[in-house]
């Protein structure tokens, strides 16, 4: 549902590359698909020959009654019905092995990939779009592909089968009933395009009609205060009724394709009944059980044409997915290591250098005529420049869409400046390696995200190899270690998915946790606007000027504690520094950053007064 | 089980003629299709062989009626065309049966799917707190694609199955009841066998979904979570942790891949079996003479009709226990009372022009049995003029708006429009005349228009409605910017709108309902003050057209108000004008202090100033 205006438009061609990029992926399953060959093949074969025993048993029982020869036939009957059986285990468990095995492989792929790709990749396609990329499309591609491969071995195989059969027992008969193979392709090539084409339609109905109940419920209070029910409900049938029409179209077509192909085969078999009866009756060396079993092949022909068409639109239905993951997976990162630098980390260094070769420590960091846009056309930096120490905290305020964010998104390299450069010590972080840099961050978001799991787990996340006993010394320093006692289990307490079993001030003191303990160089954190309780908000205070003691510090600042004990406060609007001090030189101009105090303090205050949050 | 049966009987009402056609149509292609081998059969020993002796009576009447067996050896085209028409008719029947069954169950679904729409969106607000949306919706996705493709597919399925099993077995024990028990002894096993193995298989199919449901975590946690992932270098750790989950999720696949090798090779054996015994006991009583060539091959093809879909029989029972949990989830909701259950139902007409007089008399609330909201609460408003109401977040502000929308029924006390009780007064006609906007509204996944002109009933293009609407909500000038200006598309498939221009959006929309009350539910937190005013400065030149309640934060909002009330912990603590309330101590007072601080630069810098170090 969600993205449904991206890419939704199914295209359906069959594009070989695509296919050959996903085939690849069996190259590590190729004893399975071996098996999955082999286990078609013999049943094909089996089922050529079942009517071939029929026949024989049934000329021998009728021609000279129980013979040994008789027995001797039902024996091998019997003992390739566990032939069969045992392929059909074979096939089943193999197509489970590639179905498996390449779906968790494409996944790993495509997770690597998103784990690479930069920013600007992820502000224009929505989470859960990306998340169905894996889960669905990937299960679709993995979910066809052992099944397109065991089709294609055995219906090309009983295919062939079939015609030799036919062919040894009666070679103008075989002709004749030939004969209907390209009606039948025809058949099932009209069929197959008019069922892809309703089914796809049904889909994009249903999706529309999926957003709708949602739109429903998520709308619920409004269009209660508009009564606009009655014509909620009259738009919403509009869809539903188009749901029912191509669902009918598409069931009454597949209803019509299997009895056409049937009366097609019937056509052919009822062919072979006349001419090959004639032919028996004439006594032309036709018996009655090589003319029965020519009947019963005449019979079964047609089935594996039309389960080579269903394969065959099974491709195509997923050929939307395929696209999509392949193009995922083509996908490049904007900002990725230069190759100098992968030279350079490829080489081995001094132990006090950075694994990058470079400066382990962070001195100085300075933007230098930084401008940037996320749109062409639409700049959000402009000739930006900042010259921050180590041990110096920067307070960014102002509106919200000045570029605030844009400023730590930069010097996190999440983004790289479109013109100008960020150094550090005087070296373009572009020389440098962007998982050195990384590594040295500590980042705090407005809402701090946390992994489902523990709450220790989420803290050890800034430094895996941290013991319980720092774990615990950090949850201390930033004030958390009272209230995660007071949890049930303590550290062990689970926060549930995204963390939402904390309250938003308990997901910040953890979060405050994880970064103490990252022991980052740089520290950038969006302070969070809504506050807490006022003894919460008490803590969360200590616990920030803990994390932010002798780091370069980039805050977005909201609250006047922070703001006050920053070093540099730059007061940003419009993409550019418009006031830029300290907290009593910008309150003596008496402008902007006076206003955006004064206005703040009155926020405060009457938080304080109604002692409960506010906006 | 049994209200549940006659859920589905109720459900089926209207289309239980077409249902019935498609059981007919089953019918007649089981009996067509059992025509096919009986023809051959006859064909064989009437024909090919004379075998006048062991014939039966039926291949000799239908050789008889195809003309006599000479008749027929010299036209064997004969036979062959009458096997293409009756195949032809079996498919045309089977065709007619799934048009049916799919034409009743598509009319089922829909008619559903439109009942669930309506239900949800006239649920009370009371009910649709205490529901998950997304159990609600999955209530009307999922549950009834389920029901849908029970009734189009298993239910004939198994129909299919008993219908295809009972109706040979007549003439198969009349032909040779010796075969006829070869061919089906097995049959009861194989439905025990497949029906049982699924029930077994349950834990599995869920174990697979629970670790799906892990693995898509992972992958929605790192997603929403990527910039802590980079911040902290952790991709190898999320690579790691993804392997684990997608790992277990292969895995639980993978084992349900392997039990269903077993199953399926396990049930072919079966297959076989029952196959294996017919074509043994045929060959020993083919080989006695006591059957013919034809009757072996008949009950051979006879076999090979109906053990698939007795096959899948187990299968579709072992299925069937989820079908009827979605009936009764879709139950659940077509029984919930909305709020068509309205008591009120004589109309309401305002008194006079220019908005309706409100009296709040004493009203507490209370969510269900949770702590009141409001306690004992009174005011009134006269018609046309305005009210403020101000007061921290969850003191009871808005739901004085709910109470007066009836999107909750206040318990105690008294409300009157017009001096008429609001209970009374039905839902749809006292919401048509209050238009409101609330702090975070909603519009709808349309164009500026559709939205803005939503409530106007019939007049969705008086575009001077709208632009005089959007000219007082100050919203007209950026619509104007956008490219395709009213008719740009918003919500999922269109442009995203800030929270300032979506607020301003939904009081243009409010103001074209011409409403006798107006509601504005914090709803310009998000307007810079300089809008607001403006917004404000054009309300005032309205006045007499409505009633107006203003719900906000910023006093600047409501300082004009005729009267204003504040709000703490479900009471009304202060009441009176503007000019009285500063006039006294109190909150409202200490509000007003702080709030205008920022505007008076000298006195209140100083103290911040001193207060800093």
């Amino acid at each position: 549902m969600s993205g449904a205006h991206q890419d939704e438009d199914f295209k359906g061609r069959f594009d070989p590359r695509v296919w050959r990029r996903l085939v690849s992926y069996l190259g590590e399953h190729r004893g399975a698909v071996t098996r999955l060959a082999i286990g078609g093949a013999v049943i094909a074969a089996i089922e050529a020959a079942l009517p071939l025993f029929v026949a024989a048993m049934i000329d021998e029982a009728h021609a000279n009654g129980l013979t040994s020869r008789l027995s001797m036939i039902v024996t091998f009957y019997l003992s390739t019905f566990i032939a069969f059986a045992a392929c059909v285990w074979m096939f089943i468990r193999a197509a489970g092995e590639i179905s498996t095995g390449v779906g968790y492989r494409m996944r790993q792929d495509c997770f690597r990939k998103l784990q690479e790709l930069s920013f600007s990749f992820f502000d224009t396609r929505p989470v859960g779009w990306l998340t169905s990329r894996l889960t669905s499309d990937c299960g679709r591609i993995s979910g066809t592909l052992p099944w397109v491969i065991l089709d294609l071995f055995w219906g090309s195989l009983l295919l062939a089968a079939t015609a030799t059969a036919m062919l040894i027992i009666h070679v103008r008969l075989s002709l004749i009933v030939f004969s209907i193979v390209p009606v039948l392709i025809a058949a099932s090539w009209g069929f197959q395009r008019l069922m892809l084409h309703s089914g796809r339609q049904a889909r994009r109905t249903n999706s529309a009609m999926t957003a709708s109940y949602n739109e429903a419920l998520q709308g619920a209070r409004t269009t209660k205060t508009l009564v606009r029910e009655e014509r909620n409900l009259g738009e919403f049938q509009r869809l539903s009724t188009e749901m029912r029409g191509w669902m009918m179209k598409n069931s009454i077509q597949s209803s019509l394709y299997f009895p056409v192909i049937m009366t097609i085969g019937a056509a052919g078999a009822g062919l072979a009944l006349w001419k090959g009866g004639g032919d028996y009756l004439s006594g032309e060396g036709l018996t009655l059980g090589r003319l029965v079993a020519f009947l019963q092949f005449a019979g079964v022909f047609a089935q594996p044409i039309q389960e080579l068409a269903q394969r065959f639109a099974d491709i195509l239905n997923a050929s939307t997915a395929a696209e999509r993951v392949v193009s995922l997976l083509d996908t490049t990162s904007e900002i990725r290591d230069h190759p100098t630098v992968l030279a350079a980390m490829a080489a081995t260094h001094a132990p006090d250098r950075a694994f990058d070769g470079g400066s382990p420590r962070i001195r100085e960091v300075r933007f230098e005529g930084v401008s940037f846009w996320y749109k062409p056309g639409v700049p959000v930096l402009t000739d930006f420049n900042l010259h921050v120490r180590e041990g110096q905290t920067v307070a960014l305020v102002g509106a919200t869409g000045g570029g605030k964010s844009t400023i730590v998104s930069l010097m996190a390299r999440f983004y790289e400046p479109r013109e100008g450069s960020i150094l550090l010590d005087g070296i373009d972080y572009r020389e440098r390696s962007l998982h050195w840099l990384q590594s040295n961050l500590g980042v705090i978001q407005q809402v701090p995200h946390l992994f489902s799991g523990s709450i220790r787990e989420n803290i050890r996340y800034g430094r895996l190899d941290a013991s319980d006993a720092e774990i615990e010394t950090a949850a201390k320093r930033v004030n958390a270690h009272d209230f995660i006692l007071s949890m049930e289990k303590g550290y062990d307490f689970d926060v549930g998915e995204c963390g939402e079993r904390l309250s938003t001030g308990q997901r910040q003191l953890v979060a405050l946790a994880r970064a103490v303990l990252r022991n980052p160089q740089i520290f950038i954190m969006d302070e969070a606007t809504s506050s807490v309780d006022t003894a919460t908000e008490r803590l969360i205070q200590g616990g920030i000027e803990e994390v932010l003691r002798d780091r370069i510090a980039f805050v977005i600042a909201h609250r006047l504690s922070t703001i006050r004990r920053a070093d540099v406060i730059l007061v940003i609007d419009g993409g550019r520094i418009v006031e830029q001090g300290t907290h009593r030189e910008l309150l003596a101009k008496r402008s902007r950053y006076f206003e955006l105090y004064t206005n703040q303090y009155a926020v405060e205050r009457e938080a304080e007064l109604f002692g409960a949050p506010t906006a | 089980m049994r209200r549940t049966i006659s859920t589905i009987w109720t459900l089926l009402e209207g289309h239980r003629g077409r249902y019935a056609m498609a059981l007919l149509a089953l019918l007649a292609s089981a009996a067509v299709l059992y025509a096919v081998p009986m023809i051959s059969q006859a064909v064989i020993d009437g024909v090919l062989l004379i075998d006048e002796e062991r014939s039966t009576p039926i291949a000799k009447w239908i050789v008889a009626t195809l003309g006599g067996t000479d008749h027929l050896r010299e036209r064997l085209w004969l036979p062959g065309i009458v096997l293409l028409a009756v195949t032809a008719v079996a498919g045309l029947l089977t065709h007619l049966r799934t048009r049916f069954a799919t034409g009743a169950a598509e009319a089922v679904a829909l008619s559903l799917r439109d009942r669930m729409y309506d239900r949800i969106q006239r649920l009370p607000c009371a009910t649709l707190d205490l529901k998950p949306s997304g159990d609600l919706l999955q209530r009307c996705t999922s549950d009834v694609e389920t029901f849908r493709t029970f009734l189009a597919g298993q239910a004939i399925e198994i129909g299919r199955a008993v219908v295809m099993l009972i109706a040979p077995l007549p003439i198969m024990f009349w032909i040779d009841w010796r075969m006829t028990i070869a061919s089906i002894v097995v049959l009861p096993f194989i439905v025990t066998f497949s029906l049982l193995y699924f029930r077994r298989l349950r834990p599995l199919f869920a174990a697979k979904e629970e670790a799906e449901g892990k693995m898509t975590t992972t992958i929605t946690e790192n997603l929403t979570g990527i910039r802590v992932v980079r911040a902290f270098a952790r991709q190898e750790f999320e690579r790691e942790k993804f392997a684990g989950t997608s790992g277990a999720f292969a895995k639980a696949d993978l084992v349900l891949y392997a039990r269903f090798a077993t199953f399926w090779a396990t049930s072919d054996l079966l297959c076989f079996l029952q196959s294996a015994l017919a074509v043994g006991a045929g060959l020993w009583l083919l080989a006695g003479d006591r059957i013919s060539v034809g009757t072996f091959f008949f009950y051979i093809s006879v076999i090979g009709l109906f053990i698939w879909p007795v096959r899948m029989m187990g299968r579709i029972l072992a299925d069937l226990g989820k079908a009827l949990a979605a009936i009764d989830r879709i139950r659940d909701i077509l029984n919930t009372p909305d709020e068509r259950f309205d008591d009120a139902t004589e109309p309401f007409v305002p008194q006079a022009e220019g908005g309706v007089s409100i009296e709040f008399e004493n009203v507490s609330f209370a969510f269900g049995a949770g702590a009141t909201v409001l306690d004992g609460v009174s005011f009134s408003i006269p018609r046309g003029s305005t009210l403020g109401i101000v007061g921290p977040s969850g003191a009871g502000k808005s739901t004085i708006v709910h109470l007066l929308l009836r999107l909750y029924d206040y318990g105690q006390g008294s409300i009157r429009i017009d001096g008429r009780e609001l209970r009374t007064i039905p839902r749809a006609e006292m919401r048509r005349i209050v238009g409101t906007v609330m702090q975070q509204p909603f519009l709808y996944s349309k164009t500026l228009k559709e939205n803005i002109l939503i409530s106007a009933a019939g007049h969705l293009n008086d575009e001077d409605a709208m632009r005089n609407a959007a000219t007082v909500a100050s919203v007209h000038a950026s619509i104007e910017e956008f490219p395709q200006k009213y008719e740009t598309l918003i919500g999922e498939r269109g442009i995203t709108l800030s929270g300032g221009q979506r607020q301003r959006v939904a009081i243009a929309r409010s103001l074209v309902q011409a409403p006798s009350i107006l509601v504005l539910d914090d709803a310009l937190s998000a307007v810079d003050t300089h809008t607001e005013a403006e917004i404000l400065r054009s309300f005032r030149s309205r006045e007499s057209q409505h009633t107006t309640i203003i719900v906000a934060h910023r006093l600047s909002t409501l300082m004009h108000a005729d009267r204003i009330i504040v709000i703490e912990h479900g009471r009304v603590s202060q009441e009176g004008r503007h000019e009285e309330l500063i006039a006294r101590s109190g909150t409202y007072r200490t509000l007003w202090e702080i709030q205008t601080s920022l505007d008076d630069p000298d006195e209140p810098a100083e103290a911040l100033a001193t207060e800093v170090h």
